[in-house]
Order: C-alpha cells, then sequence, then structure tokens
C-alpha cells in the first residue's frame, strides 16, 4: 500500500505519520509551517503554501494523487479535514469511509470501524474506498529516526477569501495525553464552580476538561478543554466526572479511560452506567472533600 | 433577498435507542424519527436569514414514510415550501449527496444550509461533496452568517483558530449547533403547517454502497459499577482507587 496522509495539524499528522508507516509508504502534505512533522517516517512532506482553504488543498491532492499512483488518501477528521475529504472524494470518483478509530487493510478492501448512532453503538464495516478519515489521536507519535525530503506545492486559487483571523483563548492543556482528568459537566452550575474543580486537578496533578454545554454554549472552559463525540477523546488512566449527567455523546469522547469515577447528585444519572466508582452526593460538597484527603 | 435551500436530515432519536440484551444491536424499530439535531439549527439559520433579508427557504429532506411529520416541523419553524425525497434506505453519504444534488440544481437558490456534522452519523461529508457536485462554494462550520451585495460572509469555527471569511452567491453554509437556540413554533403555526401539502418525489439516482456492515453493537461495558451513596464510605473508596493511580 502507497498512503498519502493530509492534515493542517502536523501533530495530528505526525499521528497519522506514525500509524500508517506499519501499513505501508507513505507520503504526507500539510498546509501548516509549525513543526514540520519530518521525522515520522513519511518519504516525502509536502507543504502546500498559499490560501490552504478545502478547495485549493483538495486539488493539490487531487494533483498528487493522479501523478504518484497513491492507494489510499487518509485525512484527519478536523473540520477543515472533512471538507477536504469530501469534496477530494467527488474529484477523484471515490467514497470516504469517515470518522474511523480502526483501518486495516485485507484482500484490497479497508477494514474499518466507527461510531453509530452517536456513539451508542460501534460498527464494524468493510468499504471499498480510497479516501479516509481518521479520528484525531488514532495513535502516539512516534519518531522513527528517519528524515523525510521536503517540497513545496503551491496551492492554486480558492474560492473562499480570508478576511481576518481571530487567535482564540485555548487552555493549552494536553487532554489525550493526560494521566488524570477532572471533567465538568452542566451540573456544575456556576462558572465559579470550575475553581472547585481546578483544586482536584491540581492535587492529583491532572487536567481540567468539560463537556459540550460547559465548553461551547456556556464557556466556563476553553473549547479545545471538550471531551465527547465532537472534542477530544481521550484515555487517562482516571477520568472524574464531576456533574456530567452522561449523555452518550460525553461517553463517546471518554469510553477509553482505565478508571471513571463519577460524582453526581442524580442517582439515575446514567453516567453511573459507565463508571467504576460513583458517589451519589453534592459535587459541592463532596469535591472539596476529596481534593483535601488527596492534597500532601 | 435570499432564496435558501436548507438541508433536513431524519434521524433515529439516539436517547431512545436501547441494545437488545441478547444480541447488543440497536433496537431502531423502537426508536421514533425525529429532525436531526443539527437540522434544527440549519433551519433556524435559514429562517432568521430570511427574516432578515427576505426570500423564500425550501427545505430538502431525504426520507422515509416517517418524513412527513420531519417536514412539518420545518414548515412550523418557518419553511416556505418543502420536498421530501422518498425511500431513504439508511446512512450513506455518498448516495445521500447525489440524490440532494440532483433535486437542488432544478431549484432556484442563492445558498444551501445544512448541518456540519449530523448527530447521528456525524461524518461531515456532505458539505464537501455537494460542493464538488454542484460547483458552488463551501462556508464552513459557521456560528455567525451575513450576507453583503452578492457575498456571504461568515465566522468559521476551527480547532485553533476563528476566521472571518467570505465568498461569491451561490454558496454552500454549514452550520454548528451553537450557532443558535432553534425556535419552538407556537401551536398555530404548528396547526398551519399540519395543513400544508408536502411534495413528496422519487428519485432517478440508483444508489451505490460501497460499504459493507459487519457488525453494529453497543459496546460491552465493564465497568465496576460500585455506587456509594454513604458519600463518607464513597470518598474514602475513591481516594484509595486515586492514589494507586498516581503511584
Amino acid at each position: 500500500m502507497k498512503f498519502l496522509t493530509f492534515s493542517e495539524d502536523n501533530q495530528l499528522l505526525a499521528q497519522m505519520i506514525t500509524f500508517l508507516r506499519s501499513r505501508g509508504e507513505v507520503d504526507a502534505a500539510t498546509s501548516s509551517d509549525k513543526d514540520m512533522p519530518i521525522e515520522y517516517g513519511a518519504d516525502v512532506v509536502y507543504a502546500l503554501r498559499g490560501n490552504a482553504q478545502y478547495d485549493s488543498i483538495s486539488a493539490a491532492l487531487k494533483n498528487l494523487f493522479k501523478s504518484s499512483g497513491y492507494d489510499a488518501i487518509v485525512i484527519a477528521s478536523t473540520v477543515l479535514g472533512r471538507e477536504v475529504a469530501g469534496h477530494l472524494s467527488v474529484g477523484i470518483d471515490s467514497d470516504v469511509a469517515p470518522e474511523l478509530s480502526s483501518l486495516e487493510f485485507k484482500d484490497g478492501k479497508a477494514i474499518t470501524k466507527r461510531w453509530g448512532y452517536g456513539g451508542k453503538t460501534v460498527i464494524e464495516e468493510t468499504w471499498n474506498a480510497r479516501v479516509f478519515t481518521l479520528l484525531p489521536g488514532i495513535t502516539d507519535a512516534e519518531k522513527n529516526g528517519s528524515e523525510s525530503t521536503l517540497k513545496d506545492i503551491q496551492l492554486g486559487d480558492s474560492r473562499v477569501e480570508i478576511i481576518s483571523e481571530e487567535p482564540k483563548n485555548l487552555g493549552g492543556g494536553n487532554l489525550e495525553s493526560a494521566k488524570i482528568i477532572v471533567s465538568v459537566g452542566r451540573g456544575l452550575g456556576k462558572k465559579e464552580g470550575i475553581e472547585v474543580a481546578q483544586k482536584l486537578a491540581d492535587a492529583v496533578g491532572g487536567e481540567i476538561a468539560g463537556s459540550r454545554p460547559v465548553c461551547l454554549d456556556y464557556q466556563w472552559l476553553s473549547e479545545d478543554r471538550q471531551v465527547g463525540l465532537s472534542g477530544k477523546k481521550v484515555k487517562p488512566k482516571v477520568y472524574i466526572a464531576l456533574g456530567i449527567s452522561g449523555q452518550i455523546q460525553h461517553i463517546a469522547g471518554m469510553r477509553g479511560s482505565k478508571i471513571v469515577i463519577a460524582i453526581n447528585k442524580d442517582k439515575s444519572a446514567p453516567i453511573f452506567e459507565e463508571s467504576d466508582y460513583g458517589i451519589v452526593g453534592d459535587l459541592y460538597q463532596v469535591t472539596p472533600k476529596l481534593t483535601e484527603k488527596l492534597t500532601g | 433577498m435570499v432564496d435558501i435551500i436548507v438541508l433536513v436530515k431524519q434521524m433515529h432519536d439516539l436517547e431512545q435507542i436501547k441494545p437488545d440484551p441478547s444480541t447488543g444491536e440497536p433496537m431502531l424499530e423502537k426508536s421514533p424519527f425525529k429532525m436531526e439535531t443539527i437540522s434544527e439549527n440549519a433551519v433556524e439559520a435559514a429562517v432568521q436569514l430570511k427574516e432578515k433579508y427576505g426570500g423564500k427557504v425550501t427545505a430538502l429532506l431525504f426520507g422515509n414514510s416517517e418524513a412527513g411529520q420531519i417536514m412539518k416541523k420545518a414548515y412550523a419553524m418557518g419553511c416556505d415550501d418543502g420536498y421530501v425525497i422518498t425511500e431513504y434506505t439508511g446512512n450513506n453519504h455518498l448516495y445521500t449527496s447525489q440524490v440532494l444534488a440532483e433535486k437542488i440544481k432544478t431549484i432556484k437558490h442563492d445558498l444551501i444550509l445544512l448541518g456540519n456534522q449530523s448527530a447521528d452519523s456525524v461524518t461531515g461529508m456532505l458539505a464537501g461533496r455537494l460542493s464538488a457536485i454542484l460547483g458552488e462554494p463551501v462556508l464552513g462550520n459557521a456560528v455567525s452568517i451575513e450576507i453583503e451585495g452578492e457575498d456571504a460572509k461568515i465566522k468559521r469555527v476551527l480547532e485553533k483558530n476563528n476566521y472571518y471569511v467570505k465568498t461569491h452567491l451561490p454558496a454552500i453554509i454549514s452550520v454548528t449547533q451553537e450557532i443558535n437556540e432553534p425556535r419552538l413554533p407556537p401551536v398555530m403555526r404548528i396547526m398551519q403547517a399540519g395543513r400544508k401539502p408536502i411534495n413528496s418525489e422519487k428519485t432517478t439516482v440508483q444508489e451505490i454502497k460501497n460499504f459493507t456492515v459487519v457488525s453494529n453493537k453497543a459496546p460491552i461495558s465493564e465497568r465496576k459499577k460500585l455506587i456509594f451513596e454513604d458519600v463518607d464510605k464513597g470518598i474514602e473508596e475513591v481516594v484509595k482507587v486515586i492514589k494507586e493511580e498516581m503511584r
């Protein structure tokens, strides 16, 4: 197999190169200059220069696909990545196997896994497709002592024009590699409650995270701290859920945790079905006590 | 004036899907269909644009025999017209994009609105595919939309940065769940919508299916589920577990 893999995020691209290099030859393409992933085992890393929008990137990948004989194009599932994959799949007359948590090849078919029904099920499928989107965190990025050849590609025009850019205020934590995560949900009730959770996270050397409403609707935490189907997929040793009801979309993001501990005052909250240890109680009473016993 | 096509998906009510205890497969027949969550945001965004700029909103739904009630909800929320393409048999984004594109080509429009990733299958493939099939540009992941003359302008939310981007109409805009709070239509609107006819038609596109489902089951939860109602006892146990893992 010969793969072309793309992401605008070089951390994700390093993961995908690492994942694919044991399955065949890999070339990579990126539209970001930051931390070029040239030590992970790709033969060539293409630097896409210019107005990197879904249409200009799709056109460049299509050219590479047509000229270099790749068997598959593997794209990191990000907002831009999904747009590129959809557009490109029409251009090279292929299907897309999307949102994969597992990808193997056997007898010319792809064998895949992805979430079904918003995280309720796992669907195992075989695909006849040349384009694939992989979930972030498919594997840990590991250097392999090689060095890729860098080549520049000038992107063509895009029909999307950038007017202005607005940097986000991101938390900067690394949830994917955190050993302990303290995660808060709607049950927190108020922004000030973050402090209670943060103290517990500090006591155990963990990272703080949240559910979709907490990070996106109320913005009590930055967007990059959202755990769930549409956010980060995490796999810490301990996941402590404070005031999280346990909607399926959230569970899909934390199912890989080794041990799950839930604190919720609602005895019937679905989170308890997905927990190893649960405490039925007011998080504002339970959490400080827990923090105290874990400090020092 | 903007004439808008809004794409509406039907899905099983996810909260009501339970696995069959013996096979682990989802018991779909016991879970009714409803309007897919982010389709509701797309309908709301379309109706708000109509209220601001004038024009017409046409809802387009590829569905099955349950689609009528979902289209009526779209009417009640403020869509002026609607087409149901029948014989939807399940999630297949390649086929869906071809079926929708065939119909879209026959409807005059300035904008196509849709959700960024459906709540049930989450593929996020439609915007890009429709863009390539129809030759219209995508402005993706919008949390706000403005029309300025011949241009559409959005605030685009990406993982690490946000952007203001624009393009010429006609264009496709995908919206996020955060763009708005979908309205609950008043009873009068719901009753009026109930009387409004639904245009229903078959597609001429032949289904291509490039995938075969090997299994589709609820993952088995192997959690211990030790739930403490005695808070102090619970804390004691949990402290032990966390300390063990911190070592």
